[in-house]
């Protein structure tokens, strides 16, 4: 079984690497998709049962369950695009995350698993004329994707000590905390999911939708850059990339196809059609990047947390959602990355680590309110940013909120998100920090969520593409990830990206004719 | 193309083991390098650009307080001299010091050795979670799947391409 093989047999006979291209090559497909991660596996998999012939090309590579180890830094080199430092311009600049492996991003992400509001769905319909886009009309692809990728709430034993005390914190205040949805069956709480999970629990897009596609036809290439997009006058024809081998040949790799789709992320592919050429009248292609900005605290208990034991994100507190802060949440990261967040070092670094297994490590996500975009410098993307002064804003108050919960929770001390941060030892000195606005550059933020770059809408003038995901205005060219975002989406954009792609899927195929007839 | 330190940059990152690391990492200074090597390898190449302009400044810089290249501080000198930078003359001092601070602390803290020391023991915790998952839920496991791949089509009653064809 093909499933079967992803854990721990051979590679399925249609995956492709860097191995098994020996020079240079030419393939003929009826669908080519344009990265593997949660908008290109879904769109594969039922694309490919559906009877399409599907070529898949990914940049990164492909590994299997097996491969995914305790070593860290081994699996950001791996499994991260330019080894987890990319970088949105700005003051402060904000690092960002994103997977580059057969997979996507659903192989480094935590796994949750959260509808799109329907306040934010009415916002889409209102703001940018997607009248199709209700909660009743999503929600057939959402079901199938729930089931698809096995979302369900986490097993109790499984959550670890950190995941408790937050709750126990938002408990005392009275607050409203979820138990987090998850794409898992049985996660045991290896608390490994951004570095591949290395029990096979979290149903990634590598363990579901890409055996699923392989499974009904779908051929996979790994390690295959996309350059561009290649056209016959306005109608997309396929695309040009290239394979590098170990011994550091290129070879060149071309796909012609009655229909592309790029699945990069809201960073490549905007940077992918810029480089193809391809132009969108709204000026908007590339813009409009919205990215949730989120700060991590790292909180001191007495008592022995080992937070690295038991499931990551296991509870949201959602109280603020409504008010731009979209969930507070423990995430347990293993002691490199604690240590190269905190401004400690020498001997403070030392005795600060020392109580490693004494942490929490907590992060709030806001709800941005203003936009970035990206630029192609170099033939590669490059995003620009700059924090808004109302979400730093919302940000502090949001970080004096997440420090009552955490002293309320048992905390004895908290090391701040900010450029020589101080210590807090008391929710009292926590609100403190309210009588002096701290201004963006001071804060360090990072990001896992970019969308928006190519958000779609029904008036051509105003948006990139239309409500499926086709570019305005170009033949046959679809967009299939999170820039087709209009604004925030709030929550975890996994599963709206797999849902949207179901249904993008499921317009091609009622309109099979009009694109393969 | 391999990343590899240059002399300068890894004789500059030798001297700041002692001051960014913990005294006990003392011993694995060059271990410590060397994981930097790697890290260095797979960030953008705008980050690297700065880096290796970054440490030949920060190398040549010091030699107008101290009359010696930043790679030959060491003690005191070094602390003081590295703190002049993350306090900052420019935006750009500070953001290099702090973005060394934070690469050379990672590799620290991958080192095996310093992972015993506080505690954390991943492997073997991972090593018994999956045996658990693959033997108590194994039913459940084969379940999904089974369902992974089981036939489902999207649009049941529309016609396939192969139908159309």
């Amino acid at each position: 079984m093909v499933t079967a093989a992803l854990h721990e047999g051979a590679r399925p006979h249609n995956v492709f690497t860097r191995h098994d291209l020996h020079g240079d090559t030419v393939l003929d497909c009826d669908v080519v998709i344009v990265g593997s991660g949660a908008g290109g596996a879904p769109m594969a998999a039922e694309l490919a049962e559906a009877g399409f012939d599907v070529v898949v090309l990914e940049e990164g590579s492909y590994y299997q369950t097996r491969d995914f180890t305790a070593n860290t830094s081994q699996m950001v080199r791996q499994l991260y695009r330019d080894g987890g430092a990319s970088l949105a311009i700005g003051n402060p600049p904000i690092m960002f995350q994103e997977g580059r492996a057969v997979g996507g991003s659903t192989v480094i992400n935590g796994g949750m698993s959260w509808r799109t509001p329907e306040d934010i769905l009415a916002r889409w319909r209102d703001e940018a004329g997607l009248e199709d886009l209700t909660t009743a009309q999503l929600e057939p692809y959402y079901e199938r994707v729930e089931k698809r990728i096995h979302v369900a709430p986490m097993d109790d034993e499984a959550i670890g000590r950190d995941n408790w005390l937050l709750k126990k914190g938002a408990d005392a205040k009275g607050w409203k905390t979820v138990g987090n949805l998850r794409n898992q069956a049985h996660c045991v709480g290896s608390n490994r999911c951004a570095f591949g999970c290395p029990t096979g629990a979290k149903q990634s897009a590598l363990v579901s939708y890409v055996p699923r596609a392989l499974h009904y036809g779908a051929r996979v290439y790994a390690d295959v850059r996309v350059d561009r997009i290649t056209f016959h006058g306005k109608r997309a024809t396929g695309v040009v990339g290239k394979v590098r081998t170990d011994e550091g040949k290129t070879h060149n790799v071309v796909v012609r196809a009655k229909l592309v789709v790029a699945a990069c992320g809201a960073i490549h592919s905007p940077a992918l059609l810029a480089r193809s050429g391809v132009k969108s009248r709204s000026g908007l292609l590339g813009g409009n990047l919205s990215l949730h900005p989120n700060v991590k605290v790292v909180a001191l208990f007495d008592e022995d947390v080992s937070g690295w034991q038991g499931a990551h994100q296991a509870f949201q507190v959602r109280e603020f959602a409504d008010e731009g802060l979209g969930c507070f949440a423990a995430v347990n990261l293993p002691p490199s990355v604690v240590a190269m967040s905190v401004p400690h070092r020498g001997a403070q670094l030392g005795a600060l680590m020392d109580q490693y297994n004494h942490m929490v490590v907590a992060g709030l996500l806001c709800e941005d309110t203003t936009t970035g975009h990206v630029k192609v410098i170099n033939g590669r993307p490059q995003a620009f940013y700059q924090l808004a002064e109302h979400d730093a804003a919302n940000m502090q108050r949001g970080l004096v909120l997440l420090a009552e919960l955490l002293f309320a929770a048992g905390a004895k001390r908290l090391l701040l998100p900010f450029h020589h941060a101080q210590e807090l030892t008391s929710a009292d000195e926590a609100h403190r920090l309210l009588d002096r606005p701290i201004p963006p550059k001071g804060w360090e933020v990072v990001t896992v969520h970019m969308m928006g770059t190519a958000k779609m809408g029904a008036d051509r003038t105003t948006s990139v593409t239309d409500a499926f995901g086709f570019m305005h205005d170009v033949d046959r060219l679809m967009i299939a990830d999170a820039s087709l975002f209009p604004s925030p989406c709030r929550v975890n954009p996994m599963e709206t990206i797999m849902a949207l792609s179901t249904r993008a899927a499921g317009h091609v195929i009622d309109n099979s004719r009009r694109y393969f007839g | 193309m391999t990343y590899r330190h240059t002399q300068t940059t890894r004789a500059v990152l030798r001297s700041l083991v002692p001051v960014i690391c913990p005294p006990e990492a003392a011993a694995l200074a060059e271990p410590i390098i060397d994981h930097m090597e790697l890290t260095f390898g797979v960030i953008p190449p705008i980050l690297g650009t700065a880096i290796h302009a970054g440490f030949a400044t920060y190398d040549v810089g010091a030699v107008p307080r101290y009359f010696k290249r930043a790679r030959s501080l060491s003690g005191e000198a070094a602390e003081r001299y590295y703190e002049s930078w993350a306090d900052g003359f420019t935006p750009m001092h500070v953001q290099f010091a702090g973005m060394i601070n934070q690469l050379m602390s990672m590799a620290c803290y991958e080192q095996p050795e310093m992972m015993e020391r506080i505690g954390y023991r991943v492997g073997p915790w991972i090593e018994k979670v999956r045996h658990k998952r693959l033997t108590v839920f194994a039913d459940d496991v084969a379940k999904q799947e089974a369902q992974i791949l089981a036939p489902d089509p999207l649009r049941p009653l529309a016609k396939t391409k192969k139908e159309v064809a």
